[in-house]
């Protein structure tokens, strides 16, 4: 008898969680954060960027951006969004400033909009000044030029 | 007459959830630390413009520095860095960084305006390279000639 009461008194003091609410909400993030991160892939073309000590790192998804990617240092293309556009400059806008300024009538008035670069380190710079062009016809408030950071001692050692 | 049995309940089925949870964390913490450890980082400049001075603007009349990037012959990969169309320093770029910061204790401000003005055939790189000097040597106003314009 006295044993039985002791069981009793046991099973009732034992918490248990409900685990399905945190379960739920954790496989929320975890498949947002998955497909964020793909976004963000689909936008980043494998390049040798330079490097810079200078640089500063930056939340760049606090801001509006736009990824210019760069690509082949022999016969340069520009990339945006996993598409090839046309740079080149000419009289009147070329393919990257009529989608830049499209993109920003697309947001708003008063909403920033930055660039951010993207380019091969080999990249000669007339493909660089020409998106610099384009980028400036579409009238875009920042342009950022991605790098890897290394100390200042390390380049100039180089 | 036997006493028959009340039906049994159903055995409740309950999977170890433990494992689970462990790995569903373990991809939410690598999913929210992959961004931030892209190694990359952002050098913020000024564009060029396409049209020419507001009405009313004030035009600045101050001699900005010119740091010309050319590209040696035979050496297409190649530097050769002119400050002020004057001051060949090769390829060395701890010269060019010692020299601005010369003009700086000088007396220069550091908005004084920057122009890196590269050959069209010059690599990214030193272009990027000497941006990094003119910032090192604290100056904040650095552009980039854009000869379309």
């Amino acid at each position: 008898m006295a044993r039985k009461e002791k069981r009793k008194s046991a099973s009732a003091g034992a918490v248990s969680f409900n685990m399905t609410p945190m379960i739920d909400i954790v496989f929320n993030l975890l498949i947002f954060f998955i497909l964020t991160s793909q976004f963000t892939q689909l936008e980043i073309e494998q390049v040798n960027l330079p490097v810079s000590f200078a640089a500063r790192t930056k939340q760049i998804s606090e801001y509006r951006n736009v990824v210019i990617n760069l690509v082949d240092p022999d016969a340069p293309k520009c990339v945006v969004l996993g598409q090839q556009v046309d740079y080149l400059v000419r009289e009147d806008d070329n393919e990257l400033s009529a989608m830049l300024k499209d993109y920003k009538a697309s947001l708003g008035e008063g909403k920033p909009l930055n660039v951010i670069l993207r380019a091969d380190e080999l990249i000669p710079y007339e493909a660089v000044a020409s998106v610099m062009l384009g980028v400036a016809r579409a009238r875009i408030e920042g342009w950022w030029i991605t790098t890897e950071i290394r100390d200042q001692d390390e380049i100039l050692g180089e | 007459m036997p006493k028959s049995d009340p039906p049994k309940k159903p055995e409740k089925i309950q999977p170890p959830m433990t494992p689970m949870i462990d790995i569903v964390f373990q991809l939410l913490i690598f999913f929210l630390l992959i961004p931030s450890q892209s190694g990359e980082a952002y050098l913020t400049t000024n564009l060029p413009r396409t049209s020419g001075p507001v009405a009313g603007e004030k035009q600045i009349d101050v001699k900005r520095i010119k740091i010309e990037l050319q590209v040696p012959e035979g050496d297409d990969k190649g530097v050769v860095i002119v400050l002020n169309e004057s001051r060949n320093f090769g390829r060395n770029f701890e010269g060019l960084l010692a020299a601005l910061q010369g003009l700086r204790e000088r007396g220069l401000p550091p908005d004084h305006p920057v122009l890196i003005s590269p050959w069209m055939s010059c690599r990214h790189k030193w272009v990027v390279r000497a941006f990094d000097m003119a910032v090192a040597a604290r100056f904040t106003n650095v552009h980039f000639a854009v000869p379309y314009i």
